[in-house]
C-alpha cells in the first residue's frame, strides 16, 4: 500500500520553436492516504499538465525537473518523473494511479461497447477474477451506472454516462491515487453528489484523490485541502473553508468574488501567457496590492496548515 | 393544453427515392442477384448435376450454342457452360483465399509499421514501395515459376503481390488513430502496447480491412485468370477461366466465338458484381452518406 506521494519542486516546460512554455513551475505538495486535494485554477494554468507529469504522460517536447516520489510500504520508493515508461505502464498507470480524463467520450474506443472496455480492464488488472462481468457491474455501480448502461457504444452514451464509464474504468485497477480531471463536467446535480460521495468513500478507505476542477463548490464539499494554481504555480494551499472564505492570496480572493452567489465580479485583467511570464510574482500585473517586493517570486511555505505565496497577503 | 395538430409522416415515394441517381439500388440488386446465382451454381451444380466436365465427346465438338449446350461445346466436345461453372468455382475460391491471405499479410505489416513507428515503419514502407515498383504480374510470374504452377502457388503469388494496398491503408489508419484520445486513455490506464494494438487500434480498422479484402477479390480473380492464361496457373486440363480462354484462341480463327465469349463474359460479370457489392458497402461505411440510406 502506498504511504505517500511527495511532489517536490516539479516544473514542466514545453520547448516550442522560438519559445518555452512554463506550464508548471516549482510545484510541491504532499498526498497521504485518506486525503482529498482539490486543485483549482483557471483554464490553462497547468493543472492537467501536472496530472500528466505524475503519470509520465506528456508530449514529446516536455521537459521536467524536480521529483514526485511514490513511497510504498511493499517496495522501494519510485520517482515518477525518473521512472521508465515500462515501469510506469506495469506498476503505476491504472494500478497505483488512476486517471479520470477530461472529455471522457473521446477517451473510449469508439467501436467497442463500454462493457467490453470495462471487462477488458478488469481482466488486465485482475487476471484471476472468476467473474469479470460481475466485477465490471460492481465497479460500474460504484460510478453510478446500471449494468444495462454498459451495453452501449460510446457514441450512444450521453456526456454524463461517458463520464461515469471513464470513472469506472479508473476505479477498476483499485488505484491508490485517483486523479480526476474535471470529473463533474456535464453531470447533473444528483450525479455530482453521487460522484463526490464515491470520492469521499474512497478517501475513507485509505485512497487519495486529486480532484482537478473549476467547481469551487464541489471542491469545498469533498476536499480536505484546496490548492490554488495560477500560471503554473501553487499560490495558496489550505483547508477549504479557510481558502475560500478567508483567502490569503489576492487571486484566491478574486476567484471567490467571481462566484455568482458572492460579488460576481471577475478578476480584472487576463492571465499571463505561459510563454511570457512577468518576472517575479506572475499575478502582480493584475493585483491591486502590489508592493515593490512583488518583483521577487514569493515562496510557498510548506510547513503551515494554510500556506500563501504572497508578499502582502490579504 | 392538448396538442390538436395531427402528425403524419412526410409522404415519400420509395420508387422515386430508388430511381434517383444517388440511390445504390441499381448497383446493389443486380450485383447481389448475379453473385447469388453464381455462388449457388458453383456450390450446387457439381453436387447435383451428373455430368463430367472433363468428358471428351469428339462427336459433338465445336457445336455453337443450342438447347442442349446453351454456351456451345469446345473443340473436345466439352460443355462450355458446365466448364464455366467449374472454372468460376476455382476463380472464386482462389479470389477469396488470396484476398484473405493478402489482407492478413497487409494488415500485419501495416499495423506493425504504424504502431511501432520509427525505423521499423520506414523500413517496412520502403519494402512496400520496392514491391510496388515491380509490375504485379511480373512478380507473380516469378513467384509461380519458383514454386511450380499449382493452386497453392497461385494463391501465394497473389498474396505476395496484393498486400501492399491493405498495408498502406492499415498503416495510415493506425497512425491517425494513435493520436486519438482513447489511445491516450488506454496508455494511462496501464495497457501494454500489444494490448492497445489488439484491443483498441485493430478493432477500429476492421471495417476498412474487410472492405479492402472484398475489393481485392476481383483483383485476385483477374490475376489468377492471367496466370492460367499464360499457362502458369492451373494445369491445362483443369477448368479455369484463363485456361478456357487460352484454349479458345485456336477456335477463334475457325469461327468458334462462343468458346472465348462465354468464359470472358462470366469473368467480367462476376467480378463486376463483386466490386458492385463492395462499392455499395463502401458507400454505407462513408458517414457522410448516412442521410441517403433510403433502402
Amino acid at each position: 500500500m502506498v504511504t505517500e506521494l511527495a511532489v517536490d519542486h516539479v516544473s514542466v516546460r514545453f520547448a516550442l520553436p522560438g519559445a518555452t512554455v512554463a506550464a508548471v513551475a516549482d510545484v510541491s505538495l504532499r498526498l497521504r492516504p485518506g486525503q482529498c486535494l482539490a486543485l483549482v485554477g483557471e483554464s490553462g494554468c497547468g493543472k492537467t499538465v501536472l496530472a500528466g507529469a505524475l503519470l509520465g504522460f506528456l508530449p514529446g517536447n516536455a521537459q521536467v525537473s524536480g521529483s514526485a516520489v511514490l513511497s510504498d510500504e511493499d517496495g522501494p520508493p519510485l520517482d515518477l518523473l525518473a521512472a521508465t515508461d515500462r515501469q510506469l505502464a506495469t506498476t503505476v498507470r491504472g494500478r497505483r494511479i488512476g486517471l479520470v480524463p477530461q472529455s471522457p467520450a473521446s477517451h473510449l474506443t469508439p467501436v467497442r461497447t463500454a462493457r467490453a472496455q470495462l471487462e477488458e480492464a478488469v481482466r488486465a488488472h485482475h487476471p484471476d477474477e472468476p467473474d469479470p462481468r460481475g466485477r465490471a457491474n460492481g465497479v460500474a455501480a460504484r460510478a453510478g451506472l446500471a449494468p444495462e448502461d454498459l451495453d452501449h457504444y460510446p457514441h450512444e452514451l450521453s456526456g454524463g454516462m461517458a463520464q461515469r464509464v471513464a470513472t469506472a474504468l479508473a476505479l477498476v485497477g483499485d488505484p491508490w491515487l485517483i486523479i480526476a480531471d474535471e470529473p463533474t463536467t456535464g453531470l447533473d446535480h444528483h450525479l455530482v453528489e453521487g460522484l463526490l460521495e464515491e470520492f469521499r468513500r474512497l478517501v475513507a478507505d485509505g485512497h487519495a484523490v486529486l480532484l482537478i476542477t473549476h467547481d469551487l463548490a464541489a471542491a469545498q464539499r469533498v476536499a480536505d485541502r484546496i490548492a490554488v494554481m495560477y500560471a503554473g504555480r501553487l499560490i495558496e494551499v489550505g483547508p477549504p473553508h479557510t481558502v475560500l472564505d478567508a483567502p490569503g492570496h489576492p487571486y484566491t480572493r478574486g476567484l471567490g468574488d467571481a462566484l455568482p452567489d458572492r460579488a460576481f465580479t471577475p478578476v480584472p485583467g487576463m492571465p499571463p501567457l505561459l510563454t511570457d511570464l512577468p518576472p517575479g510574482c506572475s499575478f502582480a500585473p493584475r493585483c491591486d496590492r502590489v508592493v515593490p517586493e512583488c518583483a521577487e517570486v514569493p515562496a510557498l511555505p510548506l510547513d503551515t496548515e494554510h500556506a500563501v505565496a504572497c508578499h502582502r497577503p490579504c | 393544453m392538448v396538442d390538436q395538430r395531427t402528425w403524419r409522416p412526410v409522404p415519400r415515394s420509395r420508387l422515386a427515392a430508388a430511381s434517383t441517381h444517388l440511390s445504390p439500388r441499381w448497383r446493389l440488386i443486380p450485383s447481389a442477384v448475379v453473385l447469388g446465382v453464381v455462388v449457388l451454381a458453383v456450390l450446387v451444380v457439381p453436387l447435383v448435376v451428373d455430368l463430367d466436365q472433363q468428358l471428351v465427346d469428339l462427336g459433338s465438338a465445336n457445336r455453337p450454342p443450342d438447347a442442349a449446350h446453351p454456351f456451345g461445346t469446345d473443340e473436345l466436345g466439352r460443355d462450355v457452360l458446365l466448364r464455366c461453372v467449374y472454372a468460376l468455382r476455382v476463380s472464386l475460391t482462389v479470389g477469396l483465399v488470396a484476398a484473405v491471405v493478402s489482407s492478413a499479410v497487409g494488415t500485419a505489416v501495416g499495423a506493425l509499421a504504424g504502431s511501432v513507428g520509427g525505423w521499423v515503419d520506414r523500413l517496412l514502407m520502403r519494402l512496400v514501395d520496392a514491391v510496388a515498383s515491380v509490375p504485379h504480374l511480373l512478380l507473380g510470374i516469378v513467384i509461380v515459376a519458383i514454386l511450380r504452377p499449382s493452386l497453392t502457388a497461385v494463391v501465394i503469388s497473389i498474396g505476395l503481390t496484393h498486400w501492399l494496398t491493405s498495408a498502406r491503408i492499415v498503416r495510415s489508419e493506425v497512425l491517425s488513430l494513435r493520436g486519438r484520445p482513447f489511445v491516450d486513455a488506454a496508455i494511462v490506464g496501464g495497457s501494454s502496447r500489444t494490448r492497445i494494438l489488439v484491443r483498441h487500434l485493430l478493432p477500429n480498422v476492421t471495417p476498412q480491412v474487410l472492405l479492402s479484402t472484398t475489393l481485392m477479390i476481383p483483383h485476385a480473380v483477374w490475376h489468377e485468370t492471367a496466370l492460367s492464361f499464360l499457362g502458369l496457373g492451373l494445369p491445362p486440363h483443369e477448368a479455369s477461366i484463363g485456361n478456357m480462354i487460352n484454349d479458345a484462341q485456336r477456335s477463334l480463327l475457325t469461327g468458334g466465338w462462343w468458346m472465348s465469349l462465354a468464359p470472358g463474359l462470366a469473368l467480367i460479370v462476376v467480378t463486376l458484381a463483386i466490386s458492385g457489392l463492395s462499392g455499395v458497402w463502401r458507400d454505407r461505411l462513408n458517414p457522410r452518406r448516412r442521410s441517403e440510406l433510403t433502402w
